[in-house]
């Protein structure tokens, strides 16, 4: 006992020294902040940051959050305006998040930069995010398969294209030593899968790059009926296809891998997949298939930005923010780091380095040749697509809503949005 | 037992952890409550904070996927403190017995408290996903389970059970420690008693150790009603709230404790003055029944 | 308990038939009893023995096959040398700074609430079972009521008392005092219950004052429940993240092992081999630290729990 009262005294004693120590700013040089959302790139944003504030004499912090033990940039953000510590320079992906934080987020209509891009991020008329890479999502396939199954990915830019390669290739499945078709994934917490990505399908798919005829009919309640059921096929042809296992209980480590290991032909992701794809010690040649969701012809993949830089309103060194953002533009170091190091597809033409890996050079095709269509889920809210879309998909894949009811609840859920 | 003056010694003891209750538990509830009355958002408003009235808990009881926890979480509740409390008795009751190591089980029961909520909800998908429908043991008794529409994670109750099963498993170690404390503490003198007058071992539970370990229910169940009511961790890295289900003509998260529902009320549908109203109906439903369940106790304590 | 049965008439021949027969009625029944607790056990441990022999392992065999054991376990090594050496995870730095935090908070719910319990238990006043309900009460506030408006108010005070509790140490500690007191002044109050006054009354009869009393004899007493308060609050504080992610935010000076760990993860990919083993590193020491006080804790609870 005399050694617990010893220990407790000692604790007594040393709590001076505990409050001594804190967490005190390094003494004049200029602080920039960055909070970002891709753990996949932090360290390498890191050692840029490093370089970079010691070129320019700087101390960058990079925060990054994301993670899927983690919070989210949102809730980041909530939590550090609360603690009246805003960081400098932020990420957000599209009009939702842009329209909670509007108050904070500077505009960059004059910045050099916005000449070099076509996917900055416009509100009103005015520049306010800064476009952190270029990214692609689709229908990406297995060309060793594709090829043994005789199925040309050219003639997939329709619904029935899709449909008849489906059947061929899950008539040959034994063959091709596949489990499945396509990897999909729809459990609630792979809604991004379906109520973000898939979704878009509905919302872009075979319209001009920036169209938002559909968005705008949706938003104000009026829903297409002959779009959405034709969608509502696309969808069903999906989840007919898929691995039941990983379509209803699977990860994006299951989902991902399936595709790796060559158990399916065809993978519902982005260009992002890559890493992975190679860390699971896959060697096959892939790409991006065109993304004939609709029963008219929609020979395009989804590419835009996911997300956007915005520069804190409120800051003490927007001036500095601005130049971090610009160096990445216009400076051989920048240029490497995004394409290099990062691995990104670059927003900017200024940038001449292209991505390694095969399904990042199937986005910068698809995006060269023009074909490509809007990511327009963010004019819906986080909320509104997994809360109320994310359900709708999870109980079609499990067969407990019918295709018709799938239709009906869509429906229902724009209407009383 | 005679009686201490409430004097000034006894404040001055009191002092810290009353300082440090009224910093951090007392002045955050109250400011809590009171946004829970405005369209606070902890984000830049424009128009500054304005008072709402009632709206925020109106619009919480129009909400079905609210209600909806709210019944998931009642049964999830029901559920958990039944399952945990008769394991963790159980295991008392074997730990206690003459049974060789059973120092070395107490402590590998109690060890799953060690492992974090969100982290232990991992390692259970993985076992629930990727374990039970390969395992031969269970796939031959059950073989519907290979079916992937059958998995547990893959249907409403069945991933309902699967949080009571992880959560049960983290707490019931615990909850074991504190039955075994009551049962050890039962005099010696009644056994003998007992085994003269011939009671055999469902006797004797029944009329020695369960009155004689009344007391210890009052605790564990309070603890594990809390407990279980405020599950938030599990819930989130286990089923993230899934399989969908249909309420109200409506699809909804159908594994959404309240908790969950709370937070992503608060971050995902950017209602952060809602959630705090959410927060205050569910504090005040858990002090209710919590006061029931101890009054309860304490008069079936003295009944016994 | 297991080894008392029938309850027949003890005579001559019979009584001895009939005492072998109970003997080995309760020896079978034991094997069952000890067959039954092992498998229990096994059970138990199957978790903890995935995540074991999954940090042994490379990236991706975590997920191709989860039930195997590691070809080699040396990996378990080198995944934790991985994760020292880590630059932005900095294990080293998040270890201390994890220690400190649970060593000063730990100390500082025991000597608050210890004390506070025994005054609470000590004076049968209106106004301490208020106070005692009061704390009590406060376990069934939930976290997400006060977290943001918590964050708020430290901020308050350090923009106008210059009180600095964001992204300190001593918010951080004293951010645990308060949620952890209630259960522990609940524990405390139980066991202090259970304590004879007669043994306060004769230190007090001889002169000493109520917080000698209090220190000198009273707290040596506590030492099973102290035990018990110490690794109930020890293992919340080591494996807590939300708190510290408030508290302290992330990626400033100061880091705890959960927040650093969380930064393993990809946006979508778990990276299983490095967080497993990066679990299996923080669960060592809260295990250690509960082997040995093992048997404190048991007693603590035993005279604790059920006053």
């Amino acid at each position: 006992m005399k050694r617990l009262t010893a220990l407790v005294l000692i604790l007594v004693a040393a709590t001076g020294f505990v409050f001594a120590g804190g967490d005190q700013e390094g003494g004049g040089v200029p602080r920039l902040e960055i909070l970002q959302n891709k753990p996949e790139i932090d360290a390498q944003l890191k050692a840029y940051a490093a370089a970079w504030g010691q070129k320019n004499g700087v101390q960058v912090v990079v925060k990054t959050v994301g993670g899927s033990v983690d919070v989210d940039v949102d809730q980041m953000l909530t939590i550090g305006y609360a603690a009246g510590e805003m960081p400098d320079i932020f990420v957000f992906p599209g009009v939702a998040d842009y329209e909670k934080w509007s108050e904070v987020i500077l505009d960059v209509s004059d910045q050099p930069w916005v000449e070099e891009t076509s996917v900055e991020f416009t509100y009103d008329g005015k520049v306010y995010g800064f476009p952190v890479a270029v990214e692609g999502w689709g229908l990406a396939y297995n060309a060793d398969i594709l090829e043994a199954a005789g199925v040309d990915p050219a003639s997939l830019v329709n619904y029935a294209g899709y449909k008849a390669a489906f059947e061929k290739i899950d008539s040959m499945k034994a063959e091709l030593g596949l489990e499945s078709v396509v990897s999909m994934a729809a459990s609630i917490s792979m809604s991004w899968v379906t109520a973000h990505h898939n979704f878009n399908s509905l919302l872009s798919a075979g319209l001009p790059y920036g169209d938002l005829s559909v968005v705008n009919d949706l938003l104000a309640g009026n829903v297409d009926m002959a779009r959405l059921s034709q969608y509502a096929d696309w969808v069903e042809l999906l989840f007919t296809y898929a691995d039941q296992a990983v379509l209803l209980t699977g990860d994006y480590d299951a989902q991902v891998g399936a595709f790796a290991q060559g158990k399916a032909a065809f993978l519902h992701q982005g260009n992002w997949a890559d890493g992975n794809i190679e860390a699971a010690g896959a060697e096959f040649p892939r790409a991006f298939a065109p993304h004939g969701a609709l029963a008219t012809e929609t020979d395009g993949i989804f590419a835009s930005a996911p997300a956007y830089y915005a520069i804190n309103a409120d800051s003490d060194v927007q001036e500095l923010a601005k130049k971090f953002l610009n160096d990445l533009v216009f400076t051989d170091a920048g240029h490497r780091y995004m394409v290099e190091e990062a691995g990104m597809i670059p927003a900017f033409a200024s940038v001449e380095l292209s991505p390694a890996s095969p399904l990042s050079q199937s986005v910068q095709e698809w995006v060269a040749s023009g074909k490509v269509y809007s990511w327009n889920q963010y004019y819906f809210s986080d909320s509104f697509r997994d809360d109320t879309l994310g359900p709708i998909y999870n109980q079609f894949a499990s067969g407990t809503l019918s295709k018709a009811q799938f239709i009906q609840a869509m429906k229902q859920a724009f209407e009383s949005r | 037992m005679r009686k201490q003056k409430f004097d000034m010694t006894s404040w001055l003891l009191l002092l810290p952890a009353l300082f440090a209750f009224v910093m951090v538990i007392i002045i955050p509830f109250i400011m809590g409550i009171l946004y829970s009355f405005t369209d606070w958002s902890s984000r830049p408003q424009p128009d500054g904070m304005q008072v709402v009235g009632l709206l925020n808990y109106l619009e919480t009881f129009k909400d079905p996927s609210f209600l909806y926890s709210f019944i998931v979480t009642t049964v999830y509740t029901a559920l958990n403190m039944l399952i945990i409390n008769v394991v963790a008795f159980i295991l008392a009751l074997l730990v206690t017995s003459n049974i060789k190591f059973k120092h070395a089980y107490r402590v590998g029961f109690f060890l799953p408290n060690l492992i974090g909520g969100l982290i232990l909800g991992y390692i259970w998908q993985f076992i629930f996903n990727i374990v039970v429908p390969n395992l031969p043991l269970i796939t031959e008794l059950i073989p519907a389970i290979q079916n992937p529409a059958n998995y547990i994670l893959a249907e409403r109750n069945s991933a309902l059970m699967a949080i009571v099963i992880a959560g049960s498993w983290q707490y019931a170690g615990y909850i074991m420690m504190i039955y075994v404390a009551a049962i050890i503490s039962v005099p010696g003198e009644l056994f003998e008693a007992a085994k003269i007058d011939g009671a055999g071992p469902w006797m004797q539970l029944r009329t020695i150790i369960i009155p004689m370990t009344a007391q210890a229910f009052t605790v564990t169940l309070f603890l594990t009603l809390v407990q279980s009511f405020k599950q938030y961790d599990v819930n989130v890295s286990l089923t993230g709230g899934g399989p969908a289900t249909t309420f109200m003509e409506k699809s909804i998260l159908g594994t959404e404790l309240l908790a969950m529902n709370i937070y992503n009320t608060a971050f995902k549908a950017n209602q952060l003055a809602q959630s705090q109203a959410r927060a205050v109906i569910f504090f005040l439903v858990l002090a209710v029944i919590s006061t029931f369940q101890v009054r309860a106790n304490k008069k079936q304590e003295i009944e016994l | 308990m297991a080894d008392q049965h029938t309850q027949f008439q003890k005579t001559g021949v019979q009584a001895k038939k009939l005492r072998q027969t109970r003997e080995t009625r309760a020896k079978t029944g034991l094997i069952g009893l000890e067959i039954i607790t092992a498998l229990l056990f096994l059970v138990t441990l199957f978790p903890i023995f995935l995540v074991l022999i999954n940090s042994g392992k490379t990236a991706f065999s975590v997920t191709a096959s989860p039930l195997t054991l590691p070809e080699d376990w040396l990996q378990i090594f080198r995944n934790m040398k991985t994760i020292w050496v880590d630059p932005n995870i900095q294990y080293g730095s998040s270890f201390y700074s994890s220690l400190l935090i649970t060593v000063f908070s730990v100390g500082a719910i025991i000597l608050i609430s210890a004390q506070a319990a025994w005054v609470l238990v000590r004076s049968k006043t209106r106004i301490a079972a208020f106070l005692f309900m009061m704390f009590v009460a406060a376990m069934t506030i939930p976290f997400q009521i006060v977290m943001l408006p918590l964050v708020q108010w430290f901020r308050i005070l350090g923009d106008f008392i210059g009180f600095r509790l964001l992204r300190t140490y001593p918010g951080m500690i004293l951010s645990y005092m308060g949620f952890g007191m209630s259960l522990s002044i609940f524990l405390y109050h139980g066991f202090i219950k259970g304590i004879p006054y007669e043994l306060e009354e004769a230190a007090i009869i001889d002169g000493a004052s109520r917080v000698g009393t209090f220190y000198q004899i009273v707290f040596p007493l506590l030492k099973p429940i102290t035990a018990t308060v110490m690794i109930l609050n020890g293992i919340w504080i080591w494996n807590d993240y939300l708190l510290p992610l408030l508290i302290l935010g992330k990626g400033n000076r100061i880091q705890t092992i959960p927040l650093a760990v969380a930064n393993f993860a990809g946006a979508y990919v778990k990276q299983w081999d490095l967080i497993l083993t990066a679990i299996l590193m923080a669960m060592i020491p809260v295990i250690i630290v509960f082997l040995i006080a093992q048997k404190q804790i048991i007693k603590g609870m035993v005279a604790g729990s059920i006053k």
